[in-house]
């Protein structure tokens, strides 16, 4: 281990070192540091001033309101898996590291809900309750290691959100340290529309920049009782998009609806997951419903009669749990699985009306085409989310700002036919210019003033999710600076 | 300033025929206008904003009407901007199963539209004949199948809003998942009209169920709140999907099936077979002592059109001896059994009526009072002080304003009033819209 002592005179580090119990509490060297120096998002990187690790919640108020007082900039940070830069030190943060609070603190399945600490991992909560029948149902990919608040920061949703909904709707309350230091609870007892503006839809989804969440109360779910699988190969995207619509419109709520096409597939089949999907079709949906046993087989009866309608070349429901769940390990690891076949990649979040996906797919293939750039897509075909992802090789120089452009345009694409520049990422650092592609100065004021009024001093993750107003052109000069310094 | 001086300022910025004098005598629930003004357009909603913001005009906002007893301690104030005529669809994508529509639309005119292409929102708020959409969100109205398929901010994905300083603000989007910026959908949900005027809607639409049952259990006497909680804990273990499980006073239940017993309303929506086996085994855990009726599509559904019409519907407010309240409770899921034991307690020891229901699935319940004023006042005290115990909260819903102003309708100010104060303060720092509708006075 380290020393025993703090080996610098930098006062607020001894500080802050006291305040959350010594030495081994604290990250301050260089060589520490660097660690914390991106999130996800790793284009961009800014050293912290310091990385503490507080016990509880008490710590953490002790830490802002030392931070608050001294005028540090400071943010909080959980797993560190966001992809859009929402926990990077763009100013020199004090890095609070949620990740010792990791507690599950209780369950209560007769009402259906569980309290944990922010630093406990999504995965795990479902691990804990799945012996009882339950589970905790919002799943983005990287749930095996993504915490419980920084799916609140970032309002996480994930592949089973088109039928249950994503992280804002399974919160049921919130303890939140507040950018002074003060210690608030919202949803108190977990119950439902408490009098008062809902402050836990704001915080929810507000990419740590209004408080701290210290504690969460979430909603559990009872497990289905039947689960089908259903994957289909498509020789055309446009028969594929045409089943997903038909599908929707037959009545049915799929648990989830999954497209890859034709790069994703090539992809997804050379890492490690590999189901044997054939290399030549043009898209494959992955379509998974669950619920009532006696209900399943005739919703997946029509799923296959739709499929088939639409010209499916094969089509075959899991024949057991072990089956779909290789489906699924392949599905849920594609974005990594990009570097299989590419040095580097940036994945983009958009969400389009369901209905304008051959058109969307048509433009995404013209920018790929632009940039001489390959772009896969995986999608969350049922509500409309689009990850395009852009492979390059940052090595090469000028690719990675021309990746950065594509992935941009991309975004820009989803906005122009009615859509949005992200569905469940978070607009972090990546898009804050991106955000003026659908809010206008005033609309973005509007979010901006709420954030005065929770974080007035914007000590608080400073310089995320909006562009700064009338300086839009500077920003993305010194955001050029960043790239190829 | 009296309605006419009102009327002449106004003239230019909106045809006289939109406008006419408010209750002369001022109305019993409050919450009127000394001028009502029926804005067509958004651009005349910003016009009156505009105007009321420039020259220190305060504004009441309405939409059908039914909730006019709900919050609000000033009789008559400027205006009372009326939503009623800003109506229609605006867009309606079937495929993507998103629709945009104006305020004033009745709730129950959107679902019977909806219902021609078997879609529907997913919400069952009370009165949805005269409820505008716009006020069952403003309101964060819900009702039992809330269990099932969550409550507004579930649905709500996108919205138009006019600040008081006229400036429309556009939140969220038309897609179903979105994350760009504050979710700043949830800022004007429930908010009471407080902050902006809400004049176009975006919601995400679910399928039409192809099949609906709804079973009645009615408990006899007995260690009820054992017997039943036993029974809903089984059900809420079970691999069943209610859409609603909600308890029904005994008083309530009389009115409803003519059985004056705790009664348990579940109902099932899905594929017929699914339904149907979901029936089968509530059935074959039934406890003993109780009676078990099963409505199925047409009979079940009539059964819900009555139940949306229980309580007090503000727009059909009539001068009586007897007066009206309704109140909502948050309590923890299962403790919705004691709030509604209580209220049968409280009854029984006041000269009152009140009916009650509660979901054991989301823990909110209503409560509807019927008596004499003081007895009210009283029994509102009393539940208020059994919920406060059990960590919940209670809202009055429905009262008529002489009593709003002897009782407090949101309950204590929270710790962090201060934060929703400020959200008051830096959208409408004029407070021209509905002014102490909200908590504490916002």
């Amino acid at each position: 281990m380290r020393g025993k002592e703090i080996q610098t005179k930098d006062k607020h580090i001894q500080n802050l070192a006291k305040i959350v119990g010594g030495v081994q509490s604290i990250l301050y060297k260089k060589e520490d540091l660097l660690a914390y120096d991106c999130d996800g998002f790793t284009i961009h990187r800014h050293l912290p001033k310091a990385v503490v690790f507080p016990k509880n919640t008490q710590e953490v108020a002790e830490v802002v309101k030392y931070c608050n007082e001294n005028n540090l900039p400071f943010l909080a940070r959980g797993a560190g898996t966001g992809l859009s830069g929402g926990a990077i030190p763009l100013n020199g943060e004090v890095i609070i590291s949620l990740v010792r609070m990791k507690r599950l603190l209780s369950v209560d399945l007769e009402n259906r809900r569980a309290v944990v600490e922010p630093g406990f991992v999504n995965l795990k909560l479902t691990q804990s309750i799945s012996d009882k029948g339950y589970y905790y149902a919002p799943d983005p990919s990287s749930q095996y290691c993504c915490t419980i608040g920084g799916n609140v920061a970032e309002n996480a949703g994930g592949a089973h959100c088109l039928k249950y909904g994503v992280t804002t709707n399974h919160i049921l309350g919130l303890e939140v340290v507040l950018p002074n230091g003060e210690i608030i609870e919202i949803g108190k007892n977990g119950i439902p529309d408490q009098p008062g503006y809902d402050l836990l839809g704001l915080l929810t989804g507000s990419e740590g920049t209004l408080g701290i969440v210290t504690k969460i109360t979430v909603r559990i779910l009872k497990n289905p009782e039947a689960k089908q699988t259903v994957l289909a190969y498509f020789d055309k995207v446009s028969d594929a998009s045409q089943a997903v619509s038909d599908i929707i419109s037959e009545g049915i709520v799929p648990a989830a609806l999954e497209m890859m096409d034709k790069t994703a597939i090539e992809a997804v089949e050379a890492a490690a997951f590999p189901v044997g999907h054939p290399r030549d079709i043009e898209a494959l949906l992955l379509i998974e419903v669950d619920g009532i046993s006696a209900g399943i087989d005739e919703q997946i009866h029509q799923i296959l009669r739709v499929c088939k309608n639409r010209n499916v070349r094969e089509v075959k429901v899991a024949q057991d749990e072990k089956e779909r769940e290789r489906w699924w390990a392949n599905r849920k690891t594609g974005f990594g699985a990009m570097g299989a076949i590419s040095p580097d990649y940036l994945v983009q979040d958009g969400v389009i009306p369901r209905s304008k996906l051959p058109e969307v797919l048509e433009r995404i293939k013209k920018i790929s085409e632009k940039y001489g750039l390959r772009i896969a897509n995986i999608f969350h075909a049922g509500d409309g989310n689009l990850h395009p992802l852009v492979l390059f090789d940052a090595k090469k120089p000028g690719e990675t700002e021309k990746a950065l452009a594509a992935g941009s345009e991309c975004l820009k694409v989803c906005a122009d036919v009615g859509g949005s520049i992200t569905g469940e990422h978070g607009v972090g650092i990546e898009k804050r210019e991106e955000m003026r592609f659908i809010f206008n100065d005033e609309e973005i004021m509007a979010q901006t003033n709420i954030r005065d009024v929770f974080n007035p001093k914007n000590l608080l993750n400073a310089g995320k999710l909006f562009p700064t107003p009338g300086r839009c052109v500077e920003v993305k000069k010194e955001r050029k600076e960043v790239i190829t310094s | 300033m009296v309605a006419t001086e009102l009327l002449t300022e106004l003239k230019s910025i909106l045809p006289e025929t939109q406008m006419e004098a408010g209750e002369s005598e001022g109305h019993p629930l409050g919450n009127g206008g000394r001028l009502i003004v029926y804005p067509k357009s958004e651009e005349e909603i910003v016009n009156i904003l505009k105007y009321a913001n420039q020259s220190g005009k305060k504004i009441s906002v309405i939409g059908g009407g039914t909730k006019r007893g709900f919050g609000g301690l000033t009789e008559s104030a400027d205006l009372l901007l009326s939503l009623a005529n800003y109506k229609g669809i605006v867009e309606h994508t079937v495929g993507d199963m998103t629709i945009t529509v104006k305020p004033g639309t009745p709730f129950q005119e959107l679902q019977a539209y909806l219902a021609e292409h078997h879609q529907k929102i997913s919400l069952d708020p009370a009165w949805p004949e005269y409820a505008t959409i716009g006020g069952v969100i403003a309101a964060n109205d819900s009702g039992p199948k809330r269990f099932g398929y969550g409550s507004a901010r579930d649905i709500v994905i996108g919205m138009r809003v006019v600040y008081p300083n006229g400036t429309v603000i556009r939140t969220g989007g038309k897609v179903v998942k979105n994350v760009a910026g504050y979710d700043m959908n949830k800022l004007f949900i429930g908010s009471m009209g407080t902050l902006g005027v809400i004049s176009e809607v975006s919601m995400k639409l679910r399928p039409l169920p192809k099949y609906e049952s709804l079973i009645l259990v009615s408990f006899e006497e007995g260690n009820l709140e054992e017997e039943i909680r036993s029974f809903v804990v089984r059900i809420l273990d079970s691999m069943l999907e209610p859409t609603s499980l909600e308890l029904l006073s005994p008083s309530l239940s009389e009115r409803l099936t003519g059985q004056k017993r705790y009664t348990l309303a579940i109902s099932f929506e899905d594929v017929e077979s699914s339904v149907h086996y979901q029936e089968d085994f509530v059935k074959r855990i039934q406890p003993s002592k109780t009676k078990m009726t099963i409505l199925q599509q047409k009979e079940a559904q009539s059964f819900w059109n009555q139940f949306y019409k229980i309580g007090p519907n503000g727009l059909q407010h009539t001068e009586n001896k007897e007066t009206q309240a309704a109140l909502k409770i948050g309590v923890i899921n299962l403790d919705v059994l004691k709030v509604i034991k209580e209220s049968q307690l409280i009854q029984d020891s006041n000269n009152l009526l009140i009916e009650a229901h509660g979901g054991l699935g989301h823990g909110l319940c209503q409560v509807y009072l019927k008596g004499a004023s003081e007895d009210i006042l009283s029994a509102i005290q009393d539940l208020r002080d059994f919920v406060t115990q059990l960590g919940g909260y209670l809202v009055v819903k429905h009262l008529p304003l002489a009593l709003r102003q002897k009782v407090d309708v949101w309950g204590e100010k929270p710790s962090y009033f201060f934060l929703l104060e400020g959200i008051k303060s830096r959208i409408d720092p004029n407070r021209i819209l509905n002014h102490k509708r909200f908590v504490g006075g916002i």
